[in-house]
């Protein structure tokens, strides 16, 4: 006897949500719409990036500004520690500053609930996922966008921007 | 799974990796059929995916390595038990053969070289068969470390 989507939902007693799916090397993950702020194609981000390369954030490597703030571009393979691929999309964080790179957006569509991860789960994945989502007989993760970057890599990652900020100044600088 | 008798003291035995265990019968729930198992990205060792189940989402153990198998995609059935996790607890499956016995017998001792998932041993024919501990067995360590995201199980 096959469990349908519903009695799952029913079982969990949770409410649905319109998420966006999208794909990272070959994997499905979900995100709930409204943490979402744009979905920008890379080509489009080319020229607005600025380096940000540190060894103790090695999943970041640029990071774009909005409304003067500095956003993080993380990358999705290095994130969830998969064969790296190159990405086509970033998805621009509406509440944390954070644009994760993926491989292309599967669809935007509705997901019954959200069931807790299972407590046999107990490392990064954690930090990584709000729980999980059943849809049409496949299981995807939903994304927590709390955990792409944690506070202390969040300061380490702003005072690298400042720098980088400081020092382009410095070179676009007219002498006098 | 096929059943030999009644008793307070029953173990299931199954298959894992290339020898052959028992488990107390009162820590299984059920031996589930064959059905699709899902795989996302995650850094806990033995846990291989999860299975939906009479509604559930119940995460998959493959113990077969920790037991001195290999991992194997080819199991076709799950053994659901309950793990206990502190104040709660949760179904857990491990993949199997689909060859399970259940067997009375009383519990024999476990000697001093038997790993720490090992409660003790049970007589079957003329061979004595380790019964497990469930939750030592998940909580348990691989050898190897080289689990992270391991490949998707077909």
């Amino acid at each position: 006897m096959r469990t349908t989507v519903h009695e799952v939902a029913r079982t969990y007693g949770r409410r649905p949500e319109q998420v966006i799916f999208f794909i990272i090397s070959n994997q499905a993950f979900a995100i709930a719409a409204d943490a979402v702020k744009e979905i920008r194609s890379t080509d489009g981000l080319a020229g607005a990036v600025a380096e940000c390369e540190s060894p103790e954030v090695p999943k970041v490597h640029h990071f774009i500004e909005r409304t003067n703030q500095p956003y993080y571009v993380v990358n999705g393979c290095e994130h969830f520690h998969l064969a790296v691929t190159r990405p086509s999309l970033a998805l621009v964080l509406r509440q944390f500053r954070v644009a994760l790179l993926v491989d292309s957006v599967e669809r935007i569509g509705e997901i019954r609930a959200v069931y807790p991860l299972p407590l046999a789960f107990s490392g990064e994945e954690r930090i990584w996922y709000r729980g999980l989502a059943y849809v049409e007989d496949r299981i995807t993760p939903v994304i927590q966008p709390a955990g792409f970057l944690s506070r202390e890599q969040l300061d380490h990652l702003d005072r690298l921007a400042l720098r980088s900020n400081r020092s382009q100044l410095v070179e676009g600088a007219v002498p006098a | 799974m096929t059943r030999s008798g009644d008793s307070a003291s029953s173990f299931v035995l199954l298959e894992l990796g290339t020898h052959r265990f028992a488990l107390p019968a009162n820590t299984i729930v059920e031996l589930a059929p064959p059905v699709h198992l899902h795989w996302f990205p995650h850094t806990s060792t033995i846990v291989c995916g999860v299975i939906v189940r009479r509604s559930r989402i119940v995460p998959v153990y493959d113990a077969s390595p920790i037991l001195g198998g290999r991992r194997s995609n080819a199991h076709r059935f799950y053994l659901i038990g309950r793990r206990g996790l502190g104040k709660t607890s949760e179904l857990s499956a491990i993949p199997v053969d689909g060859e399970c016995e259940l067997v009375n017998g009383e519990l024999q001792p476990r000697t001093p070289e038997d790993p720490a998932y090992v409660t003790g041993r049970v007589a079957v024919g003329e061979d004595f068969v380790s019964v497990l501990d469930f939750e030592s067995l998940v909580s348990h360590e691989e050898p190897s470390s080289e689990n992270r995201n391991p490949a998707v199980p077909s």
